[in-house]
C-alpha cells in the first residue's frame, strides 16, 4: 500500500476541516476525490504535503511504509510524494529551470544519488517541456511569473514528469483548462504516472478530467470525510445528480 | 589629531553606529603577510593596498597612479582621508583593456585614504574595489567625467570585523554615465556616502546595491543625487536584508534643481526581514523645482514569501536552502545592474557566500 490515511483529523487557524477522513491507496491504483467547495479537499492535500498552519490533530497517514506527518515538506517529496498545486505559486527572481534543478537534486541528495548534471537536467526538462507545449524559453523565466492559468497547470506537470514520484497527489490540476489544455495536461499525468508502482489521487470538482485519466476509485469528501466511495461510475452518478443527493 | 565624529542627532548619521571608530582610531594595524589571492576577479591592472598603504611588489596599476588627489572634501569622514592616494586619469577616448582592481585589505587600526577619477571626453573605464580583512577603512572618492565619458564601479565591501566608510562625490558632465554598485555583506558596519551632480545635458547616474546584515551588524546608505540639467536619468535601486538584530538604513534622495526639465529619476528601496528582531529603514526623498519630470519610487519592506517557501519545499528544497534562493532573487534585483558578467558573477558570489552562512 503506498497510502494509508486512518481518521485524520486537522485544523486550520483553529477551525476543524478534516473531521476523520479515512483512505487508502495501493501502488498502480488512480484515486479521484470529488467533493464541493470548501468540503476540504485542497486541506487534504496541504495537510498530506505537511503545509505550515495545517494542523494535525488526531489520526494518521502512512506513505509507503513510513510515518508521512513525522517528515518535513522536503522530505515528502524525497520519499516520492509530489503535490499539484490549486494555485501554483509565483516565485519572481528564480528561474523554472534553477527552482527544478535544485529540487531534482535535493530530493536526490537525501536519498544519497548523485546530482544530476547540468546537461543531463536541462535534457529531461526539455523532454518534458516538449511533452507538454511549454517552450525552453518558458522555462527559462521566472517560475510561474506571467504565465496564464493553463501554463501553470502545465508547469505543474512538466514538474511533476521531471521529479519524477511515485505518488501524485493533484489539486484541481483540471480547473481553469480549456478541452485542449485538458487533454495535454490528461496525456501527461497518463504518460507520467500511469506506470506500475505509481498512484495518482485526483482532487477534482468535474466529471470531464476522468474522462480523459480513468479512476479505478472514486471517493466523495463533504463536510471533511469520506462520504461514499465506489468506481468510476459514482462520479457519473455525481454529475447527474449532485453532490447534495450522492453525499445525503 | 583628535577624531571629531558626527554626533547620531544630525539627521543625516541618525542611524549611523559611529561608536566602534575612537577605539580603531587609535590601534595600529597588525600588519603581516597578507594573502589578497582570492579577491582578484579579472587579468587587468591590479592595485594592492594594505591599511591604506600601497603595495608595489604585488600591484600592476596599468593606468593608476598613485599620489596626490589635491582634494578636499568637507564630509565629516571623508575630510580626514587627505594625502597620498590612488589617481585614475583618462585622455580623450582613452579606455584602459580591462577592468582595474583594487583590494583593500585591513589588518585593524585605522587606513584613510582617497582617490581620484577623471574622464575626459569618451573616456572609458570600469574599476572594482574590494574591502577585506579588519579595522577601520575610510575611503573618498572623488569623479569627474567629461562629455559622453563612462564609469562602472562596484564595490565590494566584505570586511569581517571594523568598519568601512566610503564617500563618493561625482560630478558628471552632458551624455556622461556613472555606474555605482556596492554590495554590502561581510560582517563589518558600512557607512555609504554619496554626493552626485549630474551637470551636464542627458547625464546618467546610477547608485545602489545589497546591503546583507546579519547579527548587530549595521549598513548605512546616505545618498544625495542632483539633477543639475535638463534630461538626465538617475536610478538608485536598494536591495536590503537583515537578519538576528541587524540594522539596514538607506536614505535616498532626489534633487532635481530648476531648469533641469525631462529629468526621469527611479528609486527603488526594498527591503527583506529574515527575522522580526532585525530593523530596515528606508528614507526616501524629493526635492523637486522643475516641472516637467518623471520621479518613480518605491519603498517595500517585507518577509520571505510564506506561499512561495512552501511550494519550493513541497518541490523537495530544504527550507534553508529555499529561504536562500528567494533571498538570493530578491537581492539580484540590484547586484544584476552590474554590467560585466565576470564582475556580476564575483559580486553574486559573494553574495551567495554571505547567504551560505545562514543558519
Ligand atoms: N488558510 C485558511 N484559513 C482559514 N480557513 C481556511 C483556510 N484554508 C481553507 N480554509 C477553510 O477550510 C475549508 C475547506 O477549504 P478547502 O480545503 O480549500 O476546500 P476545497 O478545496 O474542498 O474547496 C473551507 O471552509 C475554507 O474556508
Ligand atoms: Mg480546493
Amino acid at each position: 500500500m503506498i497510502l494509508k490515511i486512518e481518521n485524520l483529523n486537522a485544523e486550520v487557524d483553529g477551525k476543524p476541516i478534516l473531521k476523520g477522513l479515512s483512505l487508502s491507496i495501493n501502488a498502480g491504483e488512480v484515486h479521484a476525490i470529488m467533493g464541493p467547495n470548501g468540503a476540504g479537499k485542497s486541506t487534504l492535500s496541504y495537510v498530506l504535503g505537511g503545509r505550515p498552519g495545517y494542523e494535525v490533530t488526531g489520526g494518521s497517514a502512512t506513505f509507503d511504509g513510513q510515518d508521512l506527518l513525522a517528515l518535513d515538506p522536503h522530505e515528502r517529496a524525497a520519499a516520492g510524494l509530489f503535490l499539484g498545486f490549486q494555485y501554483p505559486v509565483e516565485i519572481p527572481g528564480v528561474s523554472n529551470v534553477q527552482f527544478l534543478r535544485e529540487a531534482l537534486n535535493a530530493q536526490r541528495k537525501l536519498r544519497g544519488e548523485e546530482p544530476l548534471s547540468g546537461g543531463d537536467f536541462l535534457r529531461l526538462a526539455r523532454g518534458q517541456a516538449d511533452a507538454l507545449g511549454l517552450s525552453m524559453d518558458m522555462l527559462k523565466r521566472p517560475v510561474n511569473v506571467g504565465f496564464s492559468g493553463g501554463e501553470k497547470k502545465r508547469n505543474e506537470m512538466v514538474q511533476m514528469g521531471i521529479i519524477d514520484p511515485k505518488l501524485a497527489i493533484l489539486d484541481e490540476t483540471d480547473s481553469g483548462l480549456d478541452i485542449d489544455a485538458l487533454r495535454v495536461v490528461s496525456e501527461g499525468i497518463n504518460r507520467i504516472m500511469r506506470k506500475p508502482g505509481k498512484s495518482v489521487l485526483l482532487i477534482t470538482h468535474y466529471q470531464r478530467l476522468l474522462d480523459y485519466v480513468k479512476p479505478d476509485f472514486v471517493h466523495v469528501l463533504a463536510a471533511g470525510r469520506i462520504v461514499k466511495s465506489g468506481g468510476p461510475e459514482l462520479a457519473l452518478e455525481l454529475e447527474r445528480e449532485g453532490y447534495a443527493q450522492v453525499a445525503a | 589629531m583628535t577624531l571629531a565624529l558626527p554626533s547620531t542627532r544630525q539627521e543625516a548619521w541618525r542611524w549611523s553606529d559611529l561608536s566602534a571608530l575612537p577605539t580603531l582610531a587609535e590601534q595600529a594595524p597588525r600588519g603581516g603577510v597578507i594573502d589578497a589571492h582570492d579577491f582578484w576577479i579579472g587579468d587587468g591592472p591590479r592595485l594592492l593596498f594594505i591599511d591604506g598603504h600601497y603595495d608595489a611588489g604585488l600591484s600592476r596599476p596599468g593606468p593608476v597612479e598613485i599620489g596626490r588627489t589635491g582634494d578636499a572634501s568637507d564630509h565629516p569622514l571623508a575630510r580626514l582621508a587627505g594625502g597620498d592616494g590612488w589617481v585614475l586619469t583618462l585622455g580623450h577616448d582613452h579606455a584602459p583593456s580591462g577592468t582595474i582592481e583594487i583590494v583593500h585589505v585591513a589588518t585593524g587600526g585605522a587606513s584613510h585614504l582617497p582617490a581620484r577619477i577623471t574622464l575626459a571626453e569618451d573616456a572609458q573605464a570600469s574599476i572594482v574595489e574590494t574591502f577585506v580583512g579588519d579595522g577601520w577603512a575610510n575611503r573618498f572618492t572623488r569623479i569627474a567625467l567629461a562629455r559622453s565619458a563612462r564609469l562602472m564601479r562596484t564595490v565590494r565591501l566584505l570586511q569581517s570585523s571594523g568598519f568601512q566608510s566610503i564617500r563618493e562625490e561625482a560630478a558628471i558632465a552632458e551624455g556622461a554615465s556613472l555606474v555605482t554598485i556596492l554590495l554590502g555583506a561581510g560582517a563589518a558596519g558600512t557607512r555609504i556616502d554619496a554626493a552626485l551632480s549630474l551637470d551636464g545635458e542627458g547625464a546618467f547616474a546610477e547608485f545602489g546595491g545589497a546591503l546583507l546584515a546579519r547579527g548587530d551588524q549595521r549598513h548605512d546608505a546616505n545618498i544625495v543625487l542632483r539633477h543639475a540639467a535638463p534630461g538626465g536619468s538617475s536610478r538608485q535601486i536598494w536591495r536590503a536584508v537583515a537578519d538576528d538584530s541587524a540594522t539596514d538604513s538607506i536614505a535616498a534622495r532626489v534633487e532635481v534643481a530648476r531648469g533641469a526639465q525631462q529629468t526621469d529619476a527611479e528609486q527603488s528601496l526594498k527591503g527583506l526581514l529574515l527575522a522580526r528582531t532585525a530593523t530596515i529603514n528606508t528614507k526616501p526623498e524629493l526635492e523637486i523645482f522643475a516641472d516637467d519630470v518623471k520621479c518613480a519610487h518605491g519603498c517595500a519592506i517585507g518577509e520571505l514569501d510564506k506561499q512561495a517557501l512552501f511550494y519550493m519545499q513541497s518541490r523537495g528544497i530544504p527550507p534553508h536552502p529555499a529561504r536562500a534562493l528567494l533571498t538570493r532573487s530578491f537581492v539580484a534585483g540590484a547586484l544584476e545592474r552590474i554590467g560585466e558578467e565576470a564582475v556580476r558573477d564575483a559580486v553574486l558570489a559573494d553574495a551567495e557566500a554571505w547567504l551560505g552562512e545562514a543558519a
